[in-house]
């Protein structure tokens, strides 16, 4: 807040000026006028573009996830391999294990390339047969151990390509970066190239992607966020069970039955404290308390559930109080007027009023959990799991992931088609809070002050 | 009292300061000012009266153009300051409202010193080029506004800290600071007590000295002790207009007769 | 210790406790109706538990303080607390013998959030001043909702674009042209990031201040002919001055807790430099690289982690406090 400087020229004769031309004075102070507003619809300007290139590089980056190369190919299903007794007794067949499946696949593959009348200078049975994932033999065994008489015939498969192969084809793999890479060649992106061009090669939607577990490190094009959601969905469930219920409950006590004395006041400043208490130390909390001291096992959505339980109840007990005050005292005299109990004019006539309020404090404080990372990391969540948890209860004690862990362990992998992968993953996410977020505004005006 | 005022009367009153004419304001849909045509006259006080929500403090807004903070408000017609008209598209309020000052209900000190309080009006308009001038406009600024003697060994204490009166002083003294033409005084004295009171009009009437000072006021008494001019509003009409003892012994108009004698109000 | 251990117990059993208590509390609203004598003594019940209910705020708060201090403890028979404090090399091994000193970690942590709020500050005071000031009713319909918008995402997401789009761009376009650096992590993209991810939190905590100021000021300065930015630089801010202090102090702790962005964005290198460049790291970065993977929960260098967490718990804490009061007391000054 300097001084204006006070020039010479401007004496008290300038108030003698006519009215109709601006000063000099006033020109200059109403240029600092029009650059300071500009400062601030700047300031406006780059949060917008911030938020733009945010989500425009997040979605850009991860809509690849959602869209995935498959070979489809002839399969000739050699029975001699797969089912070495001849019985088709599925128990037996188990006993092959997926190597033998990978090579009827290169089989494949070669005739493919051999009947497509495909010349490449320079293709090596490396270069074919790494054109395929690594997961494409455990998911044909898969379809043979289901189904038996397939075996001995030739199946049209599908089958998931490589995911530096699928990365040429989005745009992350060149050619330039396939000769300095030892998992890929120019030889067997023409190869793929080739077959693109024969209508053997597709990219299309990939429904995979949100409905398959995680895949280990060598395998992103077969990486999903199945379950991720899964677990994400149980601690939300957890929390849902436990902070709303223990949240409305201690908002009601504090704002209607509590009487104003020391007590209250501190759990007054404790909440308002605990609110801002950084996530990463009821990280901390729930290592020590939950899984050190009570032994719940590590990566359970069980432990996940309760740490974002105890983190989101400020948030609830925050927003239910502010929706109980908002209900007219009139609503409450009137109750008592009639005879019913403080509690009874509560529980009939306070809370029903204050539900929608609640609901939508409710649901910011559940997308909060849904996105929150860092506690989640400390108890374990961060464990590579391939398995789905059982159903509820039992599998609350199920080790599993979370979206935005997930996203984290993506971005620690190696292979930059992780990345896709995890943006993929936020993308997902995003999705679901923005569902939230809609529901919340949709109750908020939907219900909007009845009286 | 009557007589004094009377006897100033004389004092150079035929200068018209201010003359508007079919001045419409809108707030909304609502229409707040119904063609209104006065003329205030310089080095005089001209008092606006009327029950609440008649308009007068509207009409006051509307001589410095505060209204234009008011998104909603629209004004039709002209308010002419020595005869240019202020919403004409080359005015710059913020000239004018150097020129016309303003003191509104509540004493409003800005949240710092008494000095700077008074000095804030001379430094964003540039009025003096150094300290020393600067000292001189706060002096005279205080003495103006009669509130020099009971600060001025704490004029670097936040003026939020005085008094209801002394506050109300303090932003006569920062109006004053700017040496406007025109002195706008929106209810100065309704959030005073009586003896606060009594000292912001004893001011008022030296005021009339140096500038045209209008004031709006819903005590009749306080309209018949500071000024020569009287206004009556009523339901955004402006009902009669004319000298104080005219308006208060003679009025033309049966409202204005129903208002002054409490049977509206 | 014995009584440590029966307080988490107690943290835990209170949990338990809560469980059975919402299912009286059901059964007891079932009752309500159908046994109108048993009103009184249904009452007390559930009145029991709607107390119990409200003490979990302050049970999670004592077990949080109980953990940290009691894991702490173990830390410092291991690990000389003046080594802790003082030592500015944080060198973990696995076999042991490991420098962890935490000048480095709390360096990077304040250079960070130092970076944030000189980017989140002014970006949200002016955003709050010409929403609340200048923006017509159309603009300000859009743009508010839009800057909540960054209040709501998630900060894996921030952490996300710090590491694949900010930290490359800054690295090509400005680290390595300029010599300065060959990393993408550093304190300048976890610090810009962060600051973006603060921009809606200061930017809707100074506009509650700066509408708390009253309009009879603003009306005084336009009065006396200040154009409207003269008004907010020299009435409006002085007078919002305690609050937007107490603002920057909630944003700033923010800063400091906040795990995701600089996990991602700052680098994992202990470094005391002033480079903003180069990679650094921060308290909440090295609990995380400690408390993750296989635990051995004797050795130092796992247990550093909940001094690490104490020492953030405390920072954070006072901040808030300091906050929390200063914003009270602006807010009784014009009630």
């Amino acid at each position: 807040m300097t001084d204006l400087p006070m020039p010479a020229d401007a004496s008290r004769d300038a108030t003698k000026s006519s009215l109709l031309v601006a000063d000099a004075r006033t020109r200059k102070r109403n240029a600092a006028e029009k650059r300071f507003r500009s400062y601030g619809a700047a300031a406006i300007g780059v949060a917008l573009v911030a938020l733009v290139v945010l989500l425009s590089s997040i979605i850009g980056g991860g809509a690849g996830a959602f869209r995935q190369t498959y070979l489809s190919i002839p399969v000739a299903l050699d029975a001699d391999v797969l089912d070495p007794k001849g019985n088709r007794d599925p128990a037996e067949m188990s006993k092959v294990l997926t190597l033998s499946y990978g090579r009827v696949l290169d089989a494949a593959v070669d005739t493919a390339v051999a009947d497509g009348g495909i010349e490449i200078e320079g293709l090596s049975d490396k270069d074919i047969g790494g054109l395929i994932s690594k997961e494409a033999s455990a998911q044909l065994r898969d379809r043979v151990l289901a189904d038996p008489e397939l075996l001995g015939t030739t199946v049209e498969t599908n089958v998931l390509v490589n995911g530096r192969v699928d990365g040429y084809f989005k745009g992350r793999v060149t050619m330039e970066s396939a000769e300095a890479d030892g998992n890929t060649s120019p030889q067997q992106l023409m190869l793929a190239e080739e077959l693109k061009e024969r209508g053997m090669l597709v990219t299309r939607f990939n429904w995979d992607f949100v409905t398959n577990p995680d895949a280990s490190d060598q395998r992103p094009e077969a990486a999903g966020v199945g379950v991720a959601i899964l677990g994400s969905l149980y601690m939300m469930l957890v929390v849902l069970f436990l902070a709303v219920p223990i949240g409305v409950a201690a908002s009601i006590y504090l704002e209607e039955f509590a009487p104003k004395n020391r007590w209250t006041d501190v759990i007054e400043v404790n909440i308002s404290n605990l609110a801002a208490v950084p996530s990463i130390v009821f990280g901390i909390l729930g290592l020590a308390a939950f899984i050190n001291f009570a032994g719940l096992p590590q990566s359970a959505p069980i432990v996940g559930g309760l740490v974002l339980t105890l983190m989101t109840l400020p948030t609830i007990i925050i927003s239910t109080r502010a929706a109980l005050k908002a209900v007219p005292p009139s609503i409450r005299d009137a109750a008592l007027g009639v005879g019913a109990s403080k509690m009874q004019s509560v529980f009939h006539h306070v809370l029903p009023l204050a539900m929608p309020g609640i609901l939508t404090g409710t649901i910011i404080g559940l997308a909060q959990a849904l996105g929150e990372t860092a506690p989640l990391l400390l108890i374990g969540m961060v464990a590579f799991v391939r398995e789905f948890p059982a159903a509820p209860p039992e599998g609350l004690f199920d080790p599993a992931s979370a979206l935005p862990v997930q996203v984290y362990n993506w971005t620690q992998r190696a292979d930059p088609a992780f990345i896709e992968r995890a943006s993929g993953a936020i993308i997902v996410l995003l999705a679901f809070l923005l569902c939230m977020n809609v529901l919340a505004i949709v109750l908020r005006r939907r219900f909007e002050r009845r009286w | 009292m009557y007589d004094t005022n009377r006897m100033e009367n004389a004092v150079g009153q035929d200068d018209i300061k201010i003359s508007a004419r079919k001045v419409q304001v809108f707030y909304g849909d609502k229409h707040a000012i119904k063609d209104v045509d006065v003329d205030i006259l310089d080095k005089t006080v001209t008092a606006f009266i009327g029950p609440s929500g008649c308009g007068k403090s509207t009409f006051l807004r509307c001589i410095n153009r505060m209204n234009d903070t008011i998104p909603i408000a629209r004004i039709q017609g002209e308010i002419r300051l020595d005869g240019e008209d202020i919403y004409d598209k080359r005015v710059d309020p913020v000239q004018l409202r150097a020129r016309v000052g303003m003191v509104f209900q509540k004493p409003n000190p800005f949240p710092k010193s008494i000095y700077d309080n008074v000095a804030y009006g001379p430094r964003i308009h540039g009025l003096s080029r150094n300290r020393a001038e600067l000292d001189e406009i706060v002096e005279r600024s205080l003495r103006g506004a009669a509130l020099w003697n009971e600060v001025k060994d704490r004029l670097q204490e936040p003026g939020t800290g005085l008094s209801g009166g002394q506050q109300q002083r303090l932003c006569i003294a920062r109006a004053v600071a700017t040496s406007p033409e025109v002195l706008l005084m929106d209810e100065p004295c309704s959030a005073l007590d009586p003896i606060a009171t009594g000292q912001v009009e004893e001011l008022i009437e030296q005021l009339r000295q140096e500038f045209s000072v209008v004031i709006v006021t819903h005590s009749m008494q306080q309209a018949a002790r500071v000024s020569q001019k009287t206004a009556f509003f009523h339901l955004g009409n402006l009902v009669e207009y004319g000298d104080t003892d005219d308006i208060f012994t003679k009025p033309q108009d049966s409202r204005t007769e129903a208002y002054i004698s409490g049977r509206i109000g | 210790m014995a009584g440590i251990l029966g307080e988490q117990s107690g943290a835990f059993v209170g949990l338990l406790a809560v469980a059975a208590g919402i299912i009286g509390f059901v059964w007891g609203l079932t009752r309500i109706g159908v046994e109108y004598k048993a009103r009184d003594t249904v009452e007390r019940i559930v009145m029991g538990v709607l107390i119990l209910c409200s003490t979990i705020a302050i049970l999670t708060t004592a077990g949080i303080v109980l953990s940290l201090v009691f894991e702490t403890g173990h830390f410092f028979q291991k690990y000389s607390w003046t080594d802790f404090f003082f030592g500015t090399n944080w060198t973990p091994r696995f076999q042991g013998n490991s420098d962890l000193g935490i000048l480095p970690l709390l360096w990077g942590t304040l250079y960070i959030s130092f970076i944030a709020l000189l980017v989140a500050v002014p970006i949200g005071m002016f955003a709050a001043i010409y929403m609340s000031e200048y923006a017509s009713k159309r603009v300000r319909g859009i743009a508010k909702p839009a800057i909540e918008v960054l209040a709501g995402i998630p900060t894996i997401v921030y952490g996300l674009f710090a590491l694949i789009t900010v930290g490359p761009m800054l690295r090509d376009y400005f680290a390595q042209p300029l010599g300065l650096g060959q990393s993408g992590a550093s304190v300048l993209t976890a610090g810009l990031v962060m600051g973006i991810m603060l921009i809606p939190f200061v930017s809707s905590l100074s506009d509650d201040i700066i509408n708390a100021v009253p309009q009879s000021l603003r009306d005084g300065a336009l009065g006396l002919g200040s154009t409207p930015s003269e008004t907010i630089k020299q009435v409006v801010l002085p007078a919002a001055l305690p609050g937007i202090v107490g603002a920057v102090l909630l944003a700033a702790s923010r800063a400091i807790g906040e795990t995701m962005i600089v996990v991602l964005g700052a680098g994992a290198a202990a470094r005391m430099s002033l480079n903003p460049f180069e990679a650094m790291t921060t308290i909440t970065v090295k609990i995380v690289s400690q408390l993750t993977g296989d635990n051995d929960f004797s050795a130092p260098e796992t247990l550093v982690a909940f001094a690490l967490g104490l020492t953030l718990f405390v920072i954070t804490l006072a901040l808030n406090i300091v906050a929390l009061y200063i914003v009270r007391k602006y807010r009784e000054q014009y009630e």
